[in-house]
């Protein structure tokens, strides 16, 4: 197994409004590797971009870390990142240890600033110099498959996924270990998408990055370059399991209902059928008590109305929070 | 649907200040002169007397009774206002609707049209147009006022016309047989009825200010009394440099408050009538 | 028996006035439905899909070409008011947006109101209205104390959606055109939207259009597959024939980059 990157303990992550709190993220702990490709994926409104905020430590309010530690490892010790003040963040962490891809270009590059102007930016935040950062933002761009001259351009006058490969250029030139790709495919045609995955796994085999957060509602695409995958429901961790085993095995009721809604054009599929879940996501300001997948779940007890199920090691390899794989069950 | 509509409103401080003031006003306007039986024009030998028994708000250099002129003055201008609102109201809406619904040739006619207008200074050509004609009634002036305040108003009524058009709720009443103009009716007016009626709103804010601005250089109605005629003659008669302060503040007073109340009624309007923010 | 013949449909948009552009948005697409059938149009956003099904539920006139609807021309052959009424109350759709899809100055229900009002045989009262469209949601999975006499922002996405099948329920159209009715709403209320459509198949025989860009939706619910790009179509066949041997360029390329569940990409 490889060395621990980064270790998240029991967070929880609410958005703290007047009156109520969104419980977006409720008590999450998992670890992340070095040198691994970890999916999270989850219905809209499960949390899982609340989660790569918390990751990335980009917590503004009305988001608030009530409870939980995040540590990561940095030059090779541990440190608790979810003590540093965000100008420690901004200035030790963004860019040099955790970059972050979103989801649409368009939204983190301004239309009407050159690209260059961002790597200029980068050096003088993290007071480094311009030339060289510029140089290896050439190379960079090269690199994922962009001509270099195209960093004098604007950013609207390259094409959609062009701009997606801009972004993920820009935002790994300081080799950053940890990569969060908060649904970054989602906004590209088919042909992009499959451009935008080759290009992420080239940057991890050639050591620009370690690992890679890859967080979608597409788990066809997630499976294409996972390692392992963590599904996520009402802010909640259902499943953590490698790729391949989650696949052939999915545990958790909710993990085998997502994955059997799953449709790509295989035969597998058309012989398989599609599942159906009942009823709709909690909203996460009261969810339901016990399990919260229970008022949906087809496989429901008495224990799961009452008591919440811990995720834990059944198999080698494969948490799972439910009382079907425990003692509990009665 | 419509009381659950406007119940909100009536949540809304700033709105309930804005509607008494305007309601206070109109009230002023329609039963002010009712009640309050003297001429506004009788001209007396008891010239620029200050307030009195016999003369709440005094008289002005002519003798006339300012208390009787202020509420003939009011409910003018808000004549001319509400007049020349319903003009451009009309002129946006049949425009706006037009161009929305035929696109095309008659589309970028129109546009073509409303962009002219919108461009050019509408106060000097309604000052062109005022002094050529000799003799102005209240309703010329409220005609000169309503040609020039639809453009933007068209313009906004095509542009929330399209985009509904566009809308699948409308293609799923097309396709329940809807006539077009039922489709008219239950679709498109509600969606930009409250914005028509903002406009409108801002429509007599425009006429009333409008009617000041042209009264006060001597282009306003010929006949009778407005607010902007009361300032015109206390302007001439400088009776602000002499001191006859209740000649000039009271309209000075009822044009400010009539025209901030319509533009917070506006604004909170705006606030409330958003369907996506409202709750439950 | 074909339900649907399409024939060289084509549609040109021109923009502007003094400087015209001509848009082909649609190019000669011809293809059938046939009686119970679900055929798939597959294509990316301007593909010409969604135009194609905008005329196919006379909504847009096409340029040129034909749509026959139980043999008549619908552009052409419907003239006076009944008819026109006749062919909406067989041919019906779901649009891909389910928030679009209901006016929010009113209830949901009216949309179920208005597929009442649309029926031939209309129910004798309003109760036993009243009771059709209660009968209509449970139909479809939904509680009528849920949603009766609450407004489109109260309810959710899924459920907007599947009333939207309810009114397909009451209207029992011949044709349902569904417009990417899935795309917007989460994965696991997906496959309950789906089931719904292929019961009403099997019940009613209705034949259904699936206008998608999702060529594994498609894959698994349609008989027939229309592949279309730049307005024309480039691929038609079976589902297997279409997916697994490809012929035209460009669909071979879309079989190819589609992310699959149960193999790996190549080359990544």
């Amino acid at each position: 197994m490889n060395e621990v990157l980064m270790r998240i303990e029991n967070a929880k992550a609410y958005y703290k409004l007047e009156k109520v709190s969104v419980r977006a993220v409720d008590g999450v702990s998992f670890e992340i590797f070095e040198d691994e490709v970890i999916g999270v994926v989850g219905e809209s409104g499960c949390g899982k971009t609340t989660l790569s905020n918390l990751i990335s430590m980009n917590i503004l309010k009305p988001l608030t870390l009530v409870e939980g530690k995040v540590f990561m490892k940095i030059d090779g010790k541990f440190e608790e990142i979810s003590s540093m003040s965000r100008e420690e963040v901004k200035k030790k962490l963004w860019g040099k240890e955790i970059t972050i891809v979103p989801q649409s270009a368009m939204n983190a590059l301004m239309p009407t600033i050159r690209m260059a102007k961002y790597v200029e930016h980068l050096a003088q935040s993290h007071e480094l110099n311009g030339k060289e950062l510029l140089q290896k933002a050439e190379k960079r761009f090269e690199e994922v498959g962009l001509n270099p001259l195209w960093l004098k351009r604007y950013p609207f006058e390259l094409s959609g996924g062009m701009r997606q490969r801009a972004v993920i250029a820009i935002a790994t030139i300081l080799n950053p270990k940890l990569l969060i790709a908060d649904e970054p495919t989602s906004a590209l045609d088919v042909v992009n998408q499959k451009v935008f995955l080759k290009v992420l796994m080239q940057l991890k085999r050639m050591g620009v990055v370690r690992s890679i957060i890859f967080i979608t509602h597409d788990i066809a695409t997630v499976r294409q370059i996972a390692d392992r995958i963590i599904v996520m429901y009402a802010g909640k961790i259902v499943e953590i399991s490698t790729m391949e085993k989650i696949l052939q095995r999915p545990l958790h009721p909710y993990t085998k209902g997502l994955f059997n809604s799953v449709l790509t054009p295989e035969p597998e599929v058309r012989r398989r059928g599609i599942s159906v879940i009942p009823g709709t996501p909690p909203n996460l300001i009261n969810p339901p008590s016990g399990c919260r997948f229970h008022p949906r779940c087809p496989h429901v007890m008495e224990v799961c109305k009452e008591r919440e199920p811990e995720l834990r090691e059944v198999e080698e390899g494969s948490k799972v929070a439910c009382f079907l794989y425990s003692e509990e069950r009665t | 649907m419509f009381a659950t509509m406007i119940r909100p409103l009536f949540k809304n401080k700033k709105f309930i200040v804005g509607i008494s003031i305007f309601l206070f006003f109109l009230m002023l306007g329609i039963l002010g002169p009712v009640l309050y039986r003297v001429s506004p024009t009788k001209m007396t030998w008891d010239y620029e007397q200050p307030p009195s028994a016999k003369y709440p708000l005094g008289t002005d250099t002519y003798g006339r009774d300012v208390l009787a002129q202020l509420l003939h003055g009011i409910r003018s201008s808000l004549y001319i206002g509400f007049l020349a609102a319903i003009i451009s109201l009309s002129i946006g809406t049949v425009v706006g609707s037009l161009a929305a619904v035929k696109r095309g040739i008659v589309d970028d006619t129109l546009m073509a049209i409303t962009n002219i207008v919108l461009t050019t200074p509408s106060i000097l050509i309604a000052i062109l147009i005022a002094s050529y004609l000799r003799i102005r009634s209240m309703e010329v002036v409220a005609v000169i006022l309503g040609l020039f305040q639809w453009p933007w108003f068209a313009r906004a009524i095509r542009a929330q016309l399209m985009s509904v058009m566009s809308r699948e709720y409308v293609y799923l009443s097309i396709m329940a047989g809807y006539s077009d103009m039922r489709l008219v009716i239950e679709d498109l007016l509600p969606t930009i009825a409250t914005y028509a009626f903002m406009s409108f709103v801002l429509f007599i804010n425009g006429g009333i200010m409008g009617e000041a601005g042209l009264s006060l250089i001597g282009l306003g109605p010929t006949r009778g009394i407005s607010l902007g005629l009361m300032l015109q003659w206390a302007v001439l008669m400088e009776a602000v440099r002499r001191g006859l302060w209740w000649w000039f503040v009271p309209p000075g007073v009822a044009i400010v408050a009539l025209t901030a109340s319509l533009m917070v009624i506006s604004t909170t309007m705006d606030e409330v009538f958003n369907p996506r923010l409202r709750e439950e | 028996m074909s339900r649907l013949v399409v024939e060289n449909l084509t549609k040109i948009f021109t923009l502007g006035f003094f400087s015209r552009k001509r848009i082909e948005a649609v190019k000669n697409v011809s293809f059938e439905v046939k009686e119970g059938e679900i055929v798939s149009l597959v294509g990316e956003s301007g593909s010409g899909k969604t135009t194609t099904a905008k005329m196919i539920l006379r909504l847009i006139p096409p340029t040129s070409g034909r749509i026959i609807f139980e043999g008549k021309d619908i552009w052409k052959d419907l003239k006076d008011h009944e008819s026109i009424k006749d062919f909406r109350r067989k041919v019906h759709a779901v649009f891909q947006d389910p928030f679009a899809s209901y006016n929010p100055f009113y209830p949901v229900e009216r949309t179920l109101w208005q597929a009442i009002n649309l029926l031939e045989k209309k129910p004798s009262n309003k109760k036993e209205a009243l009771e059709l469209i209660k009968e209509s949601l449970v139909r479809v999975g939904i509680d009528p104390k849920d949603v009766l006499g609450k407004y489109p922002h109260q309810i959710s996405g899924g459920q907007k959606q599947r009333i939207m099948i309810a009114r397909c329920w009451i209207l029992r159209p011949f044709l349902i055109v569904a417009d990417e009715p899935t795309s917007m709403i989460d994965a696991s209320s997906r496959g309950g939207i789906i089931q719904l459509l292929e019961e009403l198949r099997k019940e009613q025989g209705t034949s259904i259009i699936f206008i998608t860009h999702d060529l594994g939706l498609a894959y698994y619910v349609s008989d027939n597959i229309f592949v279309m790009k730049d307005g024309e179509i480039v691929e038609r066949g079976h589902p297997d024939k279409v997916v697994l041997e490809p012929t035209h360029e460009y669909s071979k390329v879309l079989v190819e980059s589609i992310p699959k569940l149960y193999r790996k990409l190549e080359g990544l």
